[in-house]
């Protein structure tokens, strides 16, 4: 989703300045403040797992501003660790290391890794506002003294301190102006242990505490990390959640836009084309049974867009809050079962929005196996909420029962993919080691930011591809080739699975976008059994033509190629048995 | 003793920890003092308090992590 690169030579330009910090300490804000660009940003570790470059104006130099992803030291034991070395070694002409005020020890030892290597800094001293109310108070001048660079205080949610910060950058870029800091030598390297013990003693002598009170906030902060009341909390978060995507959703599909769409725009479109143009061919492409002007308005927006709405409106308040890896550490015991640590549930839960986000957060993982388990289970059991839209149009009428017995299938197949997966790809599931964010009220300002970002992502990302869907439908019905094709696979599609022949036309669609392999039912007057196994066929059916792509971005053509298949074949197993044992009770 | 057979609420200082570099990184190391806040049912991870910090280590690691109550 984020136009993030993990090339590095595409970043090389005349002056560039890296951000660098420890995870979640919010550089990527940082970075949107002092940019414009959007990033994704979460409150929590390895949100940005590529790196984001942009060019700024800092008085009449332009130069490369670069967001960095977060990490502890510069030890190069994972790959965004690598990316920052790299970066570091790249003869950058300055960085800004970003300090969380809340931690600062921890993250003083990196500043002084980076400080080894002799590269111009600036220091921001990020979430003020946080360790304030913590009673953490920091002498920001004995600090720069200690540094020996500038350290800049800012709350850089709230635009405090992004002007100073911007206003010092320019000094420092300008002081060295064209000076050649590439022939500049790295420094003698501490060892881990003399790098802490200088860390903690910077951080004791510009530290001092106040005691104060635990705010509300911080106090729920606690208790969901305990099994008791963690786990109840837990479980009501998510009924709440699915009752408000599923609950609201279904509000506002039934009683505003369906309504709107066949009352009032369908009849109008048929009637305006209708006086335009004669029966025939190109009517019924434009406003016929699958006509493109009807169903690209019914499908996309009618059908999918509250669910779409509501799930990123929760999903992000969850990101931003820094709920999320709670539940990743309440879940881990179950999760660990099936060889994949807990802190992977945050992909998984997002594979319930687009599959394409979760993939790539599974980068987070510590181990490659771990990336491929999570990443099977979401390409082959997680509907996405576009999908999740179409079952219920489907077959939340028709009966709720079968509608969440769909989803209990898919919970049963995730674990039956991760524990065949974990035997199957060699190496060792690692346990799991997480930092829990602090709680967090999450702003407005970036929160409705993000929303929209989302809401822009899936009108570009879901009009075009459901555009083409439509119009290939429409073309395929009208032109008679849907006949030819369905004959083809009509011993697969009617005598196996039990579906009309027209159903062809799903699996025809559901290449293109996951939603695309339920909605075409619709209309096929279905009986349950028929609803049932299209559903289940839908569900396994291949992870859409994004997921495709991000398959190879991620990992490569074979691994694409393979899941493709093997969602395929299981789809047509799993639904052909599962019509053949119905078949036995009709 | 392992910080894993620790009660929850109680102090210790770390006397030594495995080679996993993740650990070090984020601060746990050998003669730091921490809490352990609590250890999740069914073999789940136990959430390590460190300063104003809080850290779920796998069980199979919590129980390298070698520390003495304090």
């Amino acid at each position: 989703m984020s136009k993030s690169s993990t090339d590095i030579e595409t970043a090389t330009a005349s002056k560039r300045i890296l951000l660098m910090g420890n995870p979640n300490v919010g550089k990527s804000v940082l970075f949107f403040k002092m940019t414009g660009v959007q990033v994704e940003i979460s409150n929590y570790t390895g949100t940005t797992v590529g790196f984001t470059k942009s060019r700024i104006q800092l008085g009449d130099e332009e130069v490369d501003f670069i967001d960095v992803p977060g990490t502890y030291s510069l030890e190069s034991t994972s790959e965004a660790e690598d990316v920052a070395v790299k970066f570091l070694e790249s003869k950058p002409t300055a960085v800004v290391c970003v300090l969380d005020s809340t931690n600062l020890e921890r993250n003083l030892r990196l500043a002084l890794q980076i400080k080894e290597y002799n590269i111009p800094m600036l220091f921001v001293l990020n979430l003020m506002d946080v360790s304030k109310r913590q009673g953490i108070n920091i002498d920001v001048k004995q600090l720069e003294r200690e540094l020996g660079a500038r350290v800049i205080p800012a709350v850089a949610v709230k635009d405090q301190g992004v002007d100073d910060i911007r206003k010092e950058l320019t000094k420092l870029i300008k002081d060295i102006g064209d000076e050649d800091n590439r022939i500049r030598p790295k420094g003698e390297s501490l060892s881990n242990e003399e790098l802490w013990n200088r860390a903690a003693e910077i951080a004791g002598r510009v530290q001092s505490f106040t005691r104060v009170e635990k705010n509300i906030l911080e106090r729920l902060g606690e208790l969901t990390i305990q099994p008791w009341p963690g786990i109840p909390i837990a479980i009501l978060v998510m009924v709440l959640s699915l009752a408000l995507v599923v609950g609201i959703g279904k509000g506002i599909r039934a009683l505003i836009l369906l309504p709107f769409v066949n009352d009032v725009y369908a009849p109008l479109v048929t009637k305006l084309i209708s006086t335009f143009i004669g029966p025939g061919i190109l009517r019924n492409i434009l406003v016929g049974e699958y006509g493109i002007l009807i169903k690209m308005v019914e499908w996309p927006l009618a059908l999918i867009l509250p669910y779409v709405f509501l799930f990123y409106v929760v999903i992000s308040f969850l990101e931003d809050s820094g709920y999320l890896p709670r539940i990743g550490v309440l879940m881990d015991a179950i999760l660990s079962k099936l060889g994949v640590q807990g802190g992977s549930m945050i992909p998984i839960l997002l594979g319930y929005g687009c599959a394409v986000p979760a993939v790539i957060g599974t980068r987070a993982a510590t181990t490659l196996k771990e990336r491929l388990l999570v990443t099977l289970m979401v390409c082959f059991a997680v509907p996405c909420v576009s999908q999740t839209g179409a079952f219920i149009s489907l077959l939340g009428d028709y009966s709720v029962f079968m509608l969440v017995t769909i989803y209990l299938i898919s919970l049963l197949t995730m674990v039956v993919v991760a524990k065949i997966a974990d035997r199957v790809i060699k190496g060792q599931a690692e346990p799991m080691i997480i930092e829990i964010p602090n709680l967090l009220l999450p702003d407005r300002k970036a929160y409705f930011r993000k929303l929209k970002m989302r809401m822009q992502h899936f009108f570009v990302d879901a009009e075009l591809p459901m555009l083409i869907g439509v119009l290939i439908a429409a073309l395929v019905i009208e032109t008679g080739i849907l006949n030819q094709v369905s004959q083809w696979i009509e011993p697969l599609v009617v005598n196996w699975l039990g579906l009309p022949k027209e159903a062809s036309l799903s699996l025809l669609l559901g290449i293109i976008r996951r939603e695309l392999a339920v909605l075409p039912l619709l209309d096929m007057n279905l009986n349950g059994l028929q609803m049932f196994v299209g559903s289940i066929v839908a569900l396994y059916y291949l992870p859409c033509l994004s997921v495709f792509a991000v398959l190879i971005e991620e990992f490569n053509l074979k691994t694409a190629i393979s899941i493709s298949i093997a969602t395929i074949v299981s789809a047509f197993l799993v639904g052909g048995i599962v019509n053949q044992i119905g078949l036995l009770f009709i | 003793m392992p910080i894993y057979s620790l009660n929850k609420d109680t102090s210790c200082r770390i006397v030594s920890i495995p080679n996993v570099s993740l650990l070090e990184s984020l601060g746990i190391r050998k003669g730091i003092k921490v809490k352990l806040k609590n250890k999740q049912p069914l073999g789940g991870p136990v959430v390590v308090q460190m300063g104003t910090r809080n850290i779920a280590i796998g069980r199979d690691i919590a129980n390298q992590i070698m520390v003495e109550v304090i």
